[in-house]
């Protein structure tokens, strides 16, 4: 293995090339005492760092990719009652709800790694303090973020703070006619909502999308939501629907059989999932395979790297690494540049 | 009670010369440990071991040193060892190795331990390895007061930790797997180092001009398993460290 491995972030190109070397020659040239060995001992050396660097490299660990996603559940609790989603017929009581600090903690931990961390729910605009907490804190440590919200709560204030730190928002929008917004919603709020993502629009410009669940009850809609966010110049992106090992979602509503693809990257290797209790699993379908259906942890009791380093973490990495479930076709699967057009 | 695992693979006349004398060296340990696991990797070389001392595990099909060791572990851990230590076929151990790796276990809070491991050939290719460390491990930075990762032949663990992390045996040769135990273990325990534990580790090279091929093949095998380590790892701590060679390893800082 090599010398020295200095953690040096964001360092790449050719200064990078060449401070890598001299930071590996210059202390191994120290160790050889022999001056006539000096020559013949730094040649190996080189030789070795040259296969360290240029042999088979992973090629998202040659460009210095960013490995993983952090995407935190912060909450079951929602504003909304759609009748295809059940995750808001058991919000956690309060007692059970993670200190934000503990997320904070993991959040600090992982930074280094992180593409992106992700906050969804239920609607985690109904915890909004903690929301802004982290994404100043995800701002300071350089890590982009992005909610998933439903929008009812936005305002001027938040969205003007939001603005600045750079991050996305992305808003659920499964039909822009007032009796099925209404209908997919269980809640009669199109006027009080579609005002807010006009806000939204105003304020977040190109830092706000707008995301549409594919299923039956939407099929005919998601056209339309297309067709209005071309208009105004939102990007959109289409989420098939997923009923979570129908554990949280109880109205299987596809309308056709979905073909899975066996080529699409899957999230075993890059996600970390957080519950609003803190526990860990790297995929919220975790329940379809039987050895993942318990967390792998909690934040609230464990560092998350221990977490993430267990056996059993490294054992359900392998089987989701060839699984072949419906979640292979969510978002979290995809390349985020694929995702949003 | 220590126990001895042993993974080996033998292809060549030479796999099994090496065999024999690290065999030689296991019989005259001060200490001697209370079993020795030899796990025959489905070698494709039929060959017999004279030393009646050992347990003589012979796999069906080859399923990399990882699964060999792995094995070994949990036949020692159903015989009671509390101490596990690993080496290599192409090793030799000093006659103290046993005393000192099993003393260090027993009396720190380490998890694991790490000997010092010396090249037993004298070209230059030898003498690379000895200064650049390649198989003597790593000092976590900056404090020295415990090691980043060990390599498997030279190496000891507490039967507690590793029935927690195995080896993984998606690593199919003697590249990475040990990279991969040190990087999830040290998520929770921590490595000691043991200077006074010595083993040599023959590469086989004959001369430093016929050896250069074995050379970079060696290297090209290590990186080749990188992607396995990044497959396998959500997270890697890529935490800063210095190779350890003879100038290192009795650094003021260690921690005993």
């Amino acid at each position: 293995m090599s010398l020295i491995y200095s953690l040096k972030k964001n360092r790449q190109g050719v200064s990078h090339a060449i401070y890598d070397y001299l930071g590996e020659i210059r202390p191994f040239a120290k160790r050889v005492k022999n001056p006539l060995l000096k020559i013949p001992m730094v040649f190996l050396k080189t030789v070795e760092w040259c296969i360290y660097r240029w042999y088979k490299t992973p090629i998202r660990r040659f460009y210095g990719v960013k490995g993983n996603e952090l995407i935190y559940m912060i909450t079951n609790a929602c504003n909304d009652r759609c009748p295809k989603c059940g995750i808001w017929e058991k919000p956690e009581p309060q007692s059970q709800h993670l200190m934000i600090s503990h997320f904070i903690s993991c959040l600090k931990k992982l930074h280094h790694n992180l593409y992106q961390v992700t906050l969804t729910g239920g609607e985690p605009l109904l915890f909004k303090k903690d929301v802004m907490l982290i994404a100043e804190e995800a701002k300071k440590l350089d890590v982009p973020m992005v909610i998933v919200s439903n929008a009812r709560f936005l305002d001027e204030e938040f969205l003007n703070r939001y603005k600045a730190l750079g991050h996305i928002l992305v808003i659920s929008v499964d039909s822009v006619e007032r009796e099925k917004w209404n209908e997919f919603r269980g809640r009669k709020n199109f006027d009080i909502v579609m005002p807010k993502i006009m806000l939204a629009k105003e304020i977040l410009g190109d830092q706000l999308r707008i995301q549409s669940v594919l299923s039956k009850e939407s099929a005919e809609e998601i056209p339309k939501v297309i067709e209005w966010c071309k208009q105004q110049g939102i990007q959109h992106n289409t989420q098939l629907y997923q009923d979570f090992g129908a554990y949280n979602w109880h109205n299987p509503t596809t309308n056709e059989e979905v073909k899975y693809n066996n080529d699409t990257p899957c999230a075993a290797r890059k996600n970390i999932c957080v519950y609003p209790n803190g526990d860990v699993v790297k995929c919220f379908d975790h329940r379809r395979i039987p050895l993942a259906k318990e967390p792998l942890g909690n934040i609230a009791k464990q560092d998350i790297i221990e977490i993430l380093s267990t056996k059993r973490s490294t054992q359900i990495s392998k089987i989701m690494k060839t699984c072949d479930f419906p979640c292979k076709n969510m978002s979290c699967n995809k390349p985020q540049t694929l995702l949003f057009n | 009670m220590s126990s001895l695992i042993i993974p080996c693979y033998i292809k060549t006349k030479w796999d099994i010369n090496c065999l024999d004398r690290l065999l030689d060296s296991v019989q005259q340990q001060s200490q001697p440990f209370d079993k020795v696991y030899l796990i025959d990797d489905a070698s494709p070389l039929q060959y017999s071991v004279r030393h009646n001392f050992i347990e003589y595990i012979q796999l069906n099909e080859n399923g990399g040193p990882a699964r060999a060791r792995n094995i070994g572990i949990d036949k020692a851990i159903n015989t009671g060892a509390e101490y596990l230590l690993f080496t290599d076929h192409d090793c030799i151990l000093d006659k103290e190795w046993n005393k000192h790796m099993n003393s260090f276990l027993i009396t720190t809070a380490f998890g694991a331990v790490g000997g010092m491991t010396y090249s037993w050939g004298k070209t230059l290719l030898d003498y690379y390895h000895d200064i650049n460390g390649t198989l003597s491990g790593k000092w976590l930075l900056p404090d020295r007061k415990e090691l980043w990762y060990m390599p498997s032949l030279n190496f000891g663990i507490k039967s507690f930790v590793v029935e927690q992390f195995g080896f993984d045996e998606r690593f199919p040769t003697a590249a990475g797997e040990d990279v991969d135990l040190c990087l999830r273990m040290r998520s929770k325990y921590k490595i000691g180092f043991c200077p006074e534990a010595k083993l040599w580790h023959d590469y086989g090279y004959k001369n430093s001009i016929s050896g250069f091929n074995k050379f970079m093949k060696l290297f090209k095998k290590y990186k080749s398993s990188s992607a396995t380590v990044y497959e396998g790892h959500t997270v890697l701590m890529w935490d800063a460290s210095e190779s350890i060679y003879k100038g290192n390893i009795h650094e003021p800082n260690i921690q005993s």
